[in-house]
């Protein structure tokens, strides 16, 4: 009978052991050449990582590097839009080693951790005081991680106030100074105009809640966390009005209840709608709010953060810049590339064309830019009262307890009191257990 | 007796001879709910793909696009922009892969527990149940470091093998309840011709479980395409991911903005391979997963 | 003689055929846990660059005073236990139903099994889609074809609808799976017992009571099981849909422990969240085994 069976399932018995060794065997030479698949190309490529759509942005300084370096590919990947999923992806691609990425297009706040791992290299050798002189303090300071230079600044950010000129001309209200000021002035704004809202933010539960945070804090005299002596702030009487002062927008109605769940664009949109007199952003709205077609173009202007009479204004630092991998095959070529970029014709381009903010200094006087952007020395002086947020290593858990427990008190989860103190709390243990 | 109806209604009124007409409504009511309740997001999430961007933020929802808000450019821009296909390639060597090891270990141990009385067979087979109630991320914690110390980083081993032990269980299970269904004769004729036990396994046996190997494929190549959590930590290098992963990561065209067009576009592509699968093979998967689970 | 000989040879090249497959799901499945175990007794934080050192019981400690892990293993037992009662009632439900022929029963079986089949990440894409609060379809359903709502509801922006938007996007999935899987059992039931009951007069409910229920519990009680373990480890669906918002509302366990890991590079006290959530899981299933077992004797069943 075995006979019998293997003569009528003969065909699939030899069909199935066939397709069985082609299987193994492709799945061999798959497997192999996955393994050492990455670099095969003849002249170097050097691969970074940025968000959709400033990686299409970066595109035209990277054509210009290639141009002038034959020998020198730039492969920007483009990555998810949010700041933190993409520093997410640089973690993991570091942690598990064999990184695809030979520099890093980093933010502010990512040097602590990523230096302390031992990933970047030290770029201390490769500039001296005098180059780095150029560029914004704040903005090269960010770069700092215990005597080592591990980020190049390429292009800063600061958030600021913008307001509605044609309303506060309409109630006859000279822009706020400070918090109650601010809330007068939206308030008499929502009466007497039909402007829906007074101050617009951005209120979700992400990076950009805290940077809004940062500056109330500082308004009022406080901190979040001291990066010397790793003292917390945030259950202090500054830290605890600065949460008040956010819930309590949100309660009289100047700010939109959906607040919470305002990223840039939203808020950006309400602000550009007409429908609020203030909006708290980074420098980037002023072209869109002023592009043809807006309903309040030519009717913005900006300042500094409002704060308390006794303190002074906070602007949060953001901004972008290089960070050259520790691990990449290609120190020499990455190093061209990220000198390339933050050089002042590079950044200097990279402003013209796309509105965003340089790192270095004299760019913000430069006559071309001023013809463009008329407003950029008002940002030099915004940008001279930028601080930073707390360069600590554990800075992506502290910023997450922060995040979620303003995000509690702002969806009246808790009391800013509460939220305040046990984020506090939290903080400490976190900053504590570290030798 | 009384006649068995060819129907399998439940009780009561079928003794009565007549079917309460609520009865049949509540049938079909169900029947349109559960089909709406199934099709729904996927089939609104066809319809998003195929409209303008400006049809999808409309302020008032579009449902069905006129005929001026049609657009393929989101699937358009996910073959030239993001490169998906590329993506597909991979989701599908590493299904087909694992799924084939996975038959190719857990066959013959699905053969040896169901005939060949091992010692400590109970334990293996508690074992093999117990696994399937960890969570993945317990393990994904140990394996990081696995795939750290042993240089997997970006080799599709650090997925093939996970996907291979996590589709065990039910390909043990399932083969084991097919081959303690074959009669037995089959086996004692061909040990009495001689034949020792790899060789039966292989040229009698298996042939004759190949519509169970089929159902377990099938299962096994559903579970490893869909795979998450593994797929997202260890394979960092772009070109390499699977389609879950590169399409929870697209970016979009505008700052700060989700690109819900391509999104849906991406999401029907990574489901269509799926959604035929079970369009052809439907009766296939409920098998083996009622096999797989009805099991003590 | 030779008998014995030929069943030995048999054993041993069964346990031979075995070995690969112990192999590999020690290596997945036990080589972490036991890793964790280790692990969870030493401090180590990439992210402050300290050095592997030993420290005990402090992870656990601090993992006693962690407000955002009981936070999290809160949201989980909620999510797991509103899914499960939701996918076993509404499954039960529909399987009750369509245990009855009718033309079309494949399409409906195929439909059914769709949810099931598709990526739950790609599916959390829609979901999110689906319930995105200015342009989402169910808000509009919601306000323009039920009349129920006025003004759009944030879905995911609010800490209450966001938990019962995962729980809604985890029963589509897992319903028809449910009422597929009961189905099959309920099919296998005899028709002659529902004939033999209600000649004696027995009214519907009464049959489902006394027939129906106890016939198919072991059924219920595995693929709850199984299903209870699956809810509890619940991440791509919530990493994709809320990331674990607002405000943490509906972070779960698993996203606490991959965020420990992979973004606060804090291992140590990841293998100590690693083992906790271990050991709570393994002691629900103990009971839950223990309770099984128990009333598959009181119903008379052998285990298999």
């Amino acid at each position: 009978m075995p006979q019998m069976l293997s003569n009528g399932w003969g065909w699939s018995r030899r069909w199935i052991s066939r397709w069985l060794l082609l299987a193994i065997a492709v799945t061999a030479v798959l497997v192999t050449l996955g393994a050492g698949a990455g670099s095969q190309a003849e002249s170097v490529t050097i691969t970074f990582l940025v968000r959709a759509v400033e990686a299409q942005q970066l595109q035209l300084l990277a054509d210009q590097f290639e141009q002038e370096h034959a020998d020198i590919n730039i492969n920007i990947i483009e990555g998810p839009n949010a700041a933190d999923s993409v520093e997410n992806l640089y973690t993991t691609s570091f942690l598990l080693g064999d990184s695809p990425y030979d520099l890093v297009y980093s933010d502010v706040v990512w040097i602590p951790k990523f230096a302390a791992a031992g990933w970047l290299q030290d770029l201390s050798d490769r500039v001296s005081d005098d180059d780095l002189s150029a560029f914004l303090d704040a903005d090269v300071t960010a770069g700092r991680y215990q005597d080592g230079l591990y980020r190049m600044p390429f292009r800063s950010a600061m958030g600021m106030l913008y307001y509605r000129t044609d309303l506060l001309e309409e109630v006859g209200a000279e822009p706020p100074e400070t918090f109650a000021d601010l809330i007068a002035v939206s308030e008499a704004v929502q009466e007497s105009t039909d402007t829906q809202y007074g101050y617009v933010w951005q209120g979700l539960q992400y990076e950009g809640l805290v940077t809004n945070y940062v500056e109330i804090v500082a308004g009022y005299g406080g901190f979040w966390v001291d990066p010397e002596t790793l003292e917390v702030g945030l259950d202090s009487e500054a830290g605890i009005n600065a949460a008040k002062f956010l819930k309590q927008a949100i309660d009289e109605g100047i700010t939109p209840t959906g607040v919470t769940n305002y990223l840039e664009e939203d808020s950006l949109r309400v602000f550009e709608n007409g429908n609020a007199a203030f909006l708290r952003n980074w420098p980037y709205v002023w072209a869109e709010a002023n592009k043809e077609g807006s309903p309040v173009q030519g009717k913005i202007a900006l300042k500094p953060m409002v704060h308390e009479a006794n303190a002074s204004p906070a602007a949060c630092l953001g901004g972008w810049g290089f960070g050259v991998s520790a691990s990449t095959p290609h120190p020499e070529a990455a190093w061209e590339v990220v000198d390339f970029f933050t050089s002042r014709q590079g950044q200097k381009q990279f402003a013209l064309e796309h509105a965003y903010v340089p790192s270095r200094r004299d760019l913000f006087t430069d006559p071309d830019i001023l013809a463009k952007f008329p407003h950029y020395e008002q940002l030099l002086e915004v940008a001279e009262t930028t601080i930073p947020r707390p360069p600590v290593g554990q800075y992506a858990q502290i910023s997450d307890i922060l995040q979620r427990y303003l995000s509690a008190a702002l969806t009246n989860q808790m009391t800013p009191e509460a939220a305040m103190n046990k984020a506090a709390g939290e903080t400490r243990r976190v900053l504590g257990e570290s030798a | 007796m009384t006649t068995t109806q060819p129907s399998t209604t439940p009780p009561a009124s079928e003794a009565q001879g007549n079917r309460i007409p609520w009865q049949r409504l509540a049938l079909w009511a169900t029947v349109i709910f559960t089909v709406f309740f199934s099709l729904g997001p996927p089939i609104w999430e066809l319809l998003t793909s195929i409209k303008t961007n400006a049809a999808i933020t409309a302020d008032s929802v579009v449902y069905l696009p006129a005929f001026d808000q049609f657009t393929a450019e989101h699937y358009i821009q996910l073959f030239t922009r993001n490169r998906f296909h590329i993506y597909i390639l991979n989701s599908l060597f590493v299904a087909i892969v694992s799924t084939v090891l996975c038959l190719g270990i857990g066959s013959p141990a699905a053969y040896a527990l169901a005939r060949l009385q091992i010692p400590g067979e109970r334990i293996v087979l508690t074992g093999v149940m117990g696994v399937t109630l960890f969570p993945y991320i317990l393990l994904f914690l140990g394996l990081l470091r696995l795939v750290q110390f042993a240089g997997l980083a970006n080799n599709y081993l650090a997925l093939i093998i996970p996907y291979t032990a996590i589709n065990m269980p039910l390909t043990i299970l399932v083969m084991r309840s097919f081959f303690q269904q074959l009669p037995k004769d089959l086996e004692d004729s061909a040990k009495v011709d001689g034949y020792n036990v790899v060789q039966m396994l292989w040229q009698i046996i298996l042939p004759m479980t190949l519509p169970a190997l089929v159902t377990t494929g099938i299962l096994a190549f559903i579970f490893a395409w869909n795979e998450f959590i593994f797929a997202l930590t260890f394979i960092t290098r772009e070109s390499m991911k699977t389609i879950p992963v590169a399409a929870a990561q697209l970016g979009g065209t505008s700052l700060f903005e989700v690109p819900y067009g391509p999104l849906a576009a991406a999401t029907i592509i990574g489901t269509l391979p799926l959604v035929l699968l079970v369009l052809f093979f439907q009766r296939k998967i409920v098998q083996g997963l009622t096999a797989g689970s009805v099991k003590g | 003689m030779t008998q014995d000989y030929i069943r030995q040879r048999e054993r041993r090249t069964g346990w031979y055929l075995t070995l690969p497959a112990i192999f590999v799901l020690l290596l997945v499945y036990a080589y972490p846990i036991i890793w964790a175990f280790i692990s969870s007794l030493f401090t180590e934080n990439l992210s402050t660059n300290l050095e592997q050192e030993f420290s005990g019981v402090e992870n656990y400690v601090r993992l006693a005073l962690d407000g955002r892990f009981w936070n999290s293993l809160w949201n989980t037992a909620v999510f797991t236990v509103a899914s499960l009662i939701i996918e076993l009632v509404l499954g039960l439900g529909i399987a009750l139903t369509l245990d009855q022929a009718f033309r079309g029963r494949g399409f409906v079986r195929t439909a059914a099994i769709l949810p099931w089949a598709l990526p739950t990440a790609l599916i959390a894409l829609a979901w999110r889609w689906i319930f995105n609060d200015q342009f989402g379809v169910w808000n509009d359903m919601l306000m323009n074809w039920f009349h129920i709502i006025s003004e759009p509801i944030s879905w995911l922006g609010d800490p209450t609808w966001a938990m019962v938007a995962v729980i809604a996007a985890d029963a589509w999935k897992t319903t028809s799976f449910v009422a597929i899987l009961l189905l099959a059992g309920l099919q296998s039931i005899s028709q002659d017992l529902y004939e033999a009951h209600a000649i004696d007069g027995a009214s519907p409910w009464q049959s489902f009571r006394q027939i129906t229920l106890p016939l198919i519990m072991p059924q219920i009680l595995i693929a709850m099981l199984f299903r209870f373990a699956l809810a509890f480890g619940i991440f791509d669906l919530v990493l994709v849909m809320t990331g674990g918002g607002p405000g943490g509302a509906t972070e779960m366990v698993s996203l606490y422990i991959y965020d420990t890991v992979m973004r606060y590079l804090d291992f140590g006290y990841g293998a100590a969240l690693v083992v906790v959530t271990f050991l709570i899981l393994i002691t629900v299933v103990a009971i839950a085994g223990l309770g099984i077992s128990k009333i598959r004797t009181a119903t008379g069943e052998e285990s298999s």
